[in-house]
């Protein structure tokens, strides 16, 4: 705490007088919260397959690439999707399966890469913690094999690997599947893009601009055909 | 079926011919109805102002001028959105619990014009004949403080001879907002050229709605402009008739 | 007072003056921008591709009425809660690593932030969009005190490149468009051969700050959700700048006012539905990011928040008043606004403008200011139909309508006014059906001087000049209703016609 203490005081008493008619005691406070109405759609009610079909339909809404694969194909399919990115230089976070570091690429793992460096890169490959179909949203955590916040941001290219046992279709479905609260998050929807000029999308303004997904069936469904 | 009309102070100055129509409408459809001499006003245009004691003043007096009649009827949607959005606050303010129940007690009773048609005397068809192409302005109180719904639509779409034409952004507000039209009169004039853009857009002879609020100012700027068009109340349609146009064309 | 003259910069006559303090009354400040068609026509465009976004999102989400009622009650919940809430957000906080400072008022906040700057012997810093910088007017005390503030969202650096101000919550620099912003960027940035094309303008912005990003080690942000139960920040953004800031530099300060706070995580499931609908048209922004105090080896290694007061605890007393705070900043009311619509966001005098604006500042000045405000609106309801947390914008807009004139009438500053006047007069008539009945009568005689052949009046003195300024008024009838109605009875019932 700072120097602002007793404004700090003078405030919190200002704002308890103002409330005390309508505020909780401490012991009613939680009990407050839970009786608040939530009708709102919770749990999703598409089949799996129909969830992974709408995670799809999104992510190329917004101009991802995905590719579909069993978790046997996975690190062929990896160095693919390498292969026609057309570059050389990738930067990996250090938790990730080394079956993925698919050979014949320039590797810099990130034991605390500094900016510089990682700027140097022309792609980085991470894995995920989650994605919500109905938005298309990828979720990260920043995890050993997800990375840093910074590695995700400085290359111009993700290709980010996710396991559909990772797809749920709600938002409420990814906060209920949360057994602690992350510490650090970060949300991708879409490519970096700005619509401040007359209203024209841009995409890729800071922030990869390419977004490729591998989504590994680890279900054991059938995979959906492309 | 017995109603008792409250005109509303706007109409009963300046737009008596939307009374008349109500009256001859109402009767045609077999509602007796009276008049309580003393009304005036709702207080609508005061409370809307900021100035709320004297919009009290009003409100008491409509309570117990109406507290004892079986049905109110109000051609103007603003003014039973009063009556349902402020008035219960200024009761309660107020701290008169007999005037607040007596208040609780008759607003039920109180309807505008088409909500009278469609949901009291439950009909769509009240036998109007009205030849001409006319679009509708949905006023702002009816769409989104009386949720009227499609109850205009379900009575325009019975009158004989009429050609509707549908009005682009038609629940798009005007810009008259009662005292707003003078207090900021060139934001409430650039409201009003855009709304009168998408009316005269449209190519009909009349533009109509539920309050002769909106229809004041866009009919204003109509004669204003010679635009070549003019506004009728809803009441002045569903009034006429074969026998007895409606008093417009008179 | 006298701290406010002084970091109060010399006023630029061409920049528009968004400080409540200072701004023209509403309805002066109009009528340069209702001359201006270029910018009405850039606000009408930009409000309308939102609009239009958002109606297909909000149709198609089957249970959008449903996340309305649950945002309007976790908002209204953590308002009346609001001090065990902040007590809880600042002990998480300070567990992670953070360092919680409060700030009483603009003032205040400006010298905490300074004097954290001067710490880190930042003579620059990088700062994503907030609101509640511009509404304490950061940039330009920062720059008396010789720490430079580069702005790094793209509406931003046009608006601070362009010396402008903000029009809008969302999109700052909607009033812009292309050619004006090449024209900015050019002179600038010294871009001779920039084209107009907003991919070219997009790119130059992005050269413009990569380095800023890689090299300034200290950013401030503002915050879209402080959450009490984990001490987390969340800052929602499209373009990649926030990130930029919130995880390059070694130290961050976040300023955020005290009504961001939300009780769990689990609200994020509500609010962030709704608000990239709401400001944006999209299922949701894309990127979000989410962080709590400071993670060893992951961005910023001191990390500042700085709870600001300003006016907001004074709005608490009273659910009609403390409903404004509710809000999230998503805009969805000046977009539906149809007379924000025609008058953009400066006209308001305040970085907050348009419904929520004219319900905010004049309440965050404690109705000392920004008074035309609460009547910069014709109670359309738009506003309230679209706000995704619920607030009834109209009932407080009446409300502070009310103040105000009670106001006026207590310091006997409008006595003669001929408004009020009129309305004094008009309620004694309404007392009483005689008088009004008199009263009518009086008025039709009256008038009859200014109603022409064609039965219309083209003119009015006083208040009536302002309708008639565009409009006529059909001349008073010969016969009110009521009269009508009273010979009808006399003479005996007509038949039906």
């Amino acid at each position: 705490m700072s120097a602002t203490v007793s404004t700090r005081r003078q405030i919190l008493d200002r704002i308890r007088a103002a409330t005390q008619s309508v505020a909780k005691a401490p012991d009613e406070l939680a009990g407050a919260y839970t009786a608040l109405p939530r009708s709102y759609v919770r749990r999703g009610g598409l089949t799996q397959q129909a969830r992974l079909a709408l995670l799809i339909e999104r992510l190329r809404e917004y101009d991802a690439e995905v590719v579909e694969c069993g978790p046997d194909q996975l690190p062929a399919v990896i160095a693919a999707q390498l292969d026609e990115s057309r570059k050389r230089i990738f930067v990996a976070p250090p938790g990730l399966p080394s079956t993925w570091l698919a050979p014949g690429f320039h590797w810099k793992i990130d034991h605390d890469l500094p900016a510089a460096e990682i700027e140097k890169a022309e792609g980085v490959v991470t894995a995920a913690s989650c994605a919500i179909a109905d938005s298309g949203t990828i979720v990260l955590h920043h995890s050993a094999g997800e990375g840093r916040r910074v590695l995700t941001l400085l290359p111009d290219w993700h290709l980010c690997i996710l396991y559909a046992s990772q797809v749920v279709e709600t938002l409420p479905e990814y906060f209920s599947r949360c057994r602690r609260p992350p510490t650090l998050a970060t949300y991708i929807s879409g490519p970096s893009a700005t619509a401040d000029i007359e209203m024209t999308r841009i995409k890729g303004v800071h922030g990869p601009r390419f977004l490729h997904v591998i989504l590994v069936d680890d279900l054991g469904a059938p995979t959906i055909l492309n | 079926m017995r109603a008792s009309l409250f005109i509303t102070c706007y109409n009963d100055t300046l737009f008596p011919e939307t009374g008349r129509a109500v009256v001859r409408l109402l009767e045609r459809l077999g509602v007796q109805l009276d008049f309580h001499p003393q009304q005036t006003c709702c207080g609508q245009m005061h409370a809307n102002t900021g100035f709320r004691t004297e919009a009290f003043c009003q409100a008491k007096r409509f309570v117990r001028l109406y507290q004892d009649r079986e049905t109110v009827v109000v051609p103007s949607s603003s003014c039973v959105a009063m009556m349902r959005d402020q008035y219960p606050g200024l009761f309660e303010e107020l701290g008169n619990e007999e005037l607040r129940r007596q208040f609780t007690a008759l607003l039920p009773r109180v309807y505008e014009l088409s909500e009278f048609l469609i949901d009291r005397l439950g009909v769509d068809d009240v036998g109007a004949y009205f030849p001409h192409r006319v679009t509708y302005h949905a006023s702002c109180h009816g769409v989104r403080a009386l949720h009227l719904g499609d109850r205009p639509w379900r009575l325009m779409n019975r009158v004989r001879g009429m050609e509707q034409v549908a009005l682009p952004n038609l629940d798009r507000c005007c810009g008259f907002g009662g005292t707003f039209s003078v207090k900021n009169a060139e934001v409430s004039s650039a409201m009003l050229a855009v709304k009168l853009q998408d009316v005269v857009s449209t190519g009909a002879e009349f533009c109509t709605a539920l309050d002769n609020s909106c229809l004041m100012h866009l009919g204003g700027a109509m004669h204003r402009q010679y635009a070549g068009m003019k506004t009728i109340h809803l009441a002045e349609i569903l009034a006429g008739t074969e026998a007895f146009p409606a008093e417009a064309l008179a | 007072m006298s701290n406010a003259a002084q970091h109060h910069p010399v006023p630029d006559p061409h920049r528009p003056v968004l400080d409540p303090r200072y701004a023209q009354p509403f309805p002066k400040a109009v009528l340069p921008v209702l001359r201006n068609p270029q910018l009405r026509k850039n606000v009408a465009h930009a409000i309308d591709v939102i609009q239009a976004k958002r109606a297909r999102l909000v149709t198609e989400k089957a249970d959008w009425q449903q996340l309305r009622s649950a945002g309007a009650a976790i908002r209204s919940h953590l308002l009346e809660n609001l001090a065990a809430y902040l007590e809880e957000f600042e002990a998480r906080c300070t567990e992670a690593g953070g360092m919680v400072h409060w700030a009483a008022d603009a003032d205040e906040a400006r010298r905490v932030i300074l004097d954290i700057l001067r710490e880190e012997n930042a003579s620059e810093v990088i700062k994503i969009k907030t609101m509640t910088s511009a509404e304490i007017q950061l940039n330009p005390f920062l720059e008396a005190a010789g720490v430079h503030a580069y702005e790094t969202d793209l509406a931003e650096i046009i608006l601070q490149l362009g010396e402008d101000e903000p029009s809008h919550i969302v999109v700052p620099a909607l009033h812009v468009n292309r050619s004006q912003v090449r024209e900015i960027f050019a002179r600038r940035m010294g871009l001779k051969d920039l084209s107009d094309d907003p991919h070219a303008l997009t790119a130059a912005a992005r050269t413009y700050l990569r380095q800023k990003f890689l090299t300034i080690p200290t950013a401030i942000s503002g915050a879209n959700f402080l959450v009490a139960e984990t001490g987390s920040v969340v800052v929602v953004e499209s373009e990649g700048n926030g990130r930029m800031c919130l995880t390059l530099p070694r130290t961050m300060i976040t300023l955020a006012g005290i009504e961001k706070v939300l009780p769990r995580l689990q609200d994020l499931e509500v609010m962030l539905q709704v608000l990239a609908r709401s400001a944006t048209g999209e299922r949701m922004n894309p990127y979000t990011s989410l962080w709590t105090g400071v993670t060893p080896g992951d961005g910023p290694q001191r990390f500042h928040v700085v709870l600001l007061d300003n006016g907001r605890s004074q709005m608490l007393a009273r659910e009609t008043e403390r409903q404004t705070l509710r809000c999230i900043r998503c805009a969805a009311c000046m977009n539906s606004c149809p007379v924000y619509r025609q008058t953009g966001g400066h006209a308001y005098g305040s970085v907050y403008p348009g419904p929520i604006g004219a319900i905010l500042t004049p309440q965050l000045m404690r109705m000392h200011h920004a008074q035309t405000l609460p009547f910069a609106s014709t109670l359309c309801g738009a506003c309230y139909e679209v706000c995704p947390v619920k607030i009834n914008i109209p009932e407080v807009l009446l409300e502070l309508r009310s103040q105000v004139v009670n106001q006026e009438r207590r310091q006997g500053a409008r006595f003669f006014d001929p408004m009020y006047l009129g309305l004094r007069i008009a309620n004694l008539i309404f007392s009483r059906a005689w008088l009004f009945h008199t009263a009518q009568f009086c008025g039709r005689i009256g008038l009859r001087f200014f109603t022409r052949g064609d039965g219309w009046i083209h003119s009015l003195p006083s208040i009536g000049g302002k309708w008639t300024q565009t409009r006529d008024l059909r001349g008073l009838p010969p016969q009110p209703f009521h009269a009508w109605w009273a010979e009808r009875n006399r003479t005996g019932r007509q038949e039906a016609k």
